[in-house]
């Protein structure tokens, strides 16, 4: 091989390793308004499930809380207990839809009341008619149940 | 990434000043006077410069050839898939819409030169701003006496015009003339960065396809091609990507009419596969070769 072909090919292939390995495409980038939100329990709980955000998405555990009230719908969200009451629970509202299905998102109520998905009950979540949960930020509280709704 | 990606971008397109022209047609005292003052016959005598029959262009549909580019020449080919699947509606419908015209299209300009012999780079676009910056080099060329054409392929494809989502590709290209009635081809690729979700969010990022062609020209000038490229891991939306078509070569040119299952044009497309198996949609290639 010519030697200006073998160096053009290292400069090629060394470009595409470099290329390569900050190919991916940034989460923050899709979680808009909670930038440092990933398919963890202790980050959804920090970003979503106790937190407003910058869109002005309420905090869920503005109504979903055992602190000064009942929890709505009986589900509390607080810190340290919404594992226990969203793996494998039921529905209060709903019999027989599962809060949160290890493994299977789509068939988890919790996705379908953040997505107002058709056939919940009641309003769509947070019920303040908005603002929602990005399509983004869905994606990883599906993607923390898809891989198994670890309490992580 | 971006300095990476334009360093690769700058390797690739590193050339002697280009002299690309048409393919002559008529005018002999010019040519006569051209000739008198042209460069030594060594240039003339480039065998990559004479038509190869089986295999006379450089991608079969969308996948590549181990067809070499002629030293300091270049090609140019445009690719056109139309959005309209050919089963919507019935064949009135599909008339009515000149099968497919009226409908949109995703389209790509492709051109591509040829460093030195064995070694080209070009650069394909989509309208989808889909940009795939490519080089080959000939390992193995069939016409040297080797039971096969064997070529090294490396591409970086990016969207948004190269500024989001980059998924580079590496690829072997395997190549079997039939005398100078046909060719097939075995082009296994690894491509990084398929899925446009974040690694977080998925379990596959990267494909690994076995790209599988034949050209048969069944007139003079009439070539029948079939590819498919299906996955063999990784991330594999879909359905593999399947393409067939008929193509006619005219002098330089060549006009191939396709039918796909996707609109796919660059590596990392023709990775992420067809849509399904029900949906067909028409296309076109016109190519170029400027020499």
């Amino acid at each position: 091989m010519p030697r200006i072909a073998s160096a053009l090919v290292t400069i090629a292939l060394t470009s595409l390793v470099a290329t390569g390995s900050g190919c991916d495409e940034q989460l923050s980038d899709l979680t808009g308004p909670t930038p440092n939100l990933t398919p963890t329990l202790t980050s959804i709980q920090n970003d979503i499930f106790s937190a407003a955000d910058a869109s002005g998405r309420v905090a869920c555990t503005g109504c979903h809380t055992n602190v000064g009230r009942m929890p709505l719908a009986g589900l509390n969200l607080v810190g340290g207990t919404a594992h226990a009451a969203l793996v494998d629970r039921s529905s209060v509202a709903k019999p027989g839809a599962i809060l949160v299905v290890p493994g299977d998102p789509d068939n988890s109520y919790l996705i379908q009341k953040l997505e107002g998905a058709a056939g919940i009950v009641g309003q769509r979540m947070p019920r303040t008619s908005g603002p929602f949960l990005t399509p983004g930020q869905v994606a990883v509280i599906r993607r923390w149940i898809a891989l198994g709704a670890r309490n992580d | 990434m971006n300095t990476s990606v334009l360093l690769l971008a700058a390797a690739m397109v590193t050339a002697h000043p280009s002299s690309a022209f048409a393919q002559a047609s008529g005018s002999a005292p010019e040519s006569a006077a051209a000739t008198a003052a042209a460069p030594p016959a060594a240039q003339d005598d480039d065998p990559d410069r004479d038509v190869n029959l089986a295999q006379p262009d450089f991608s079969v549909i969308t996948l590549p050839t181990t067809l070499r580019v002629a030293r300091h020449k270049s090609a140019f080919r445009i690719t056109h898939r139309f959005g309209r699947p050919l089963g919507a509606g019935d064949f009135g419908d599909l008339a009515g819409d000149l099968f497919g015209l009226d409908n949109g299209a995703v389209i790509g300009l492709e051109y591509r030169f040829g460093l030195f012999r064995g070694a080209q780079v070009g650069v394909h676009r989509t309208s989808n701003k889909a940009v795939q910056f490519f080089g080959q080099y000939d390992i193995k060329n069939q016409r040297d006496g080797f039971p096969v054409g064997i070529a090294a392929y490396v591409s970086a494809e990016g969207t948004n015009n190269f500024r989001d989502s980059y998924s580079p590709g590496l690829g072997l290209l395997v190549s079997r003339e039939i005398g100078d009635r046909a060719a097939l081809y075995l082009e296994p690729f690894w491509v990084n960065n398929t899925n446009e979700l974040p690694n977080e969010l998925v379990d596959d990022n990267n494909t690994v396809i076995v790209g599988v062609g034949a050209r048969l020209r069944v007139r003079p000038s009439v070539y029948a091609l079939l590819e498919a490229a299906p996955r063999l891991s990784g991330y594999d939306p879909g359905v593999g990507h399947i393409s067939f078509g008929v193509e006619k070569r005219a002098g330089g040119h060549a006009f191939q009419l396709n039918f796909s299952n996707g609109f796919a044009t660059t590596l990392a497309e023709v990775a992420r596969g067809g849509f399904n198996h029900d949906d067909w949609y028409i296309g076109f290639n016109i190519s170029r070769k400027f020499y």
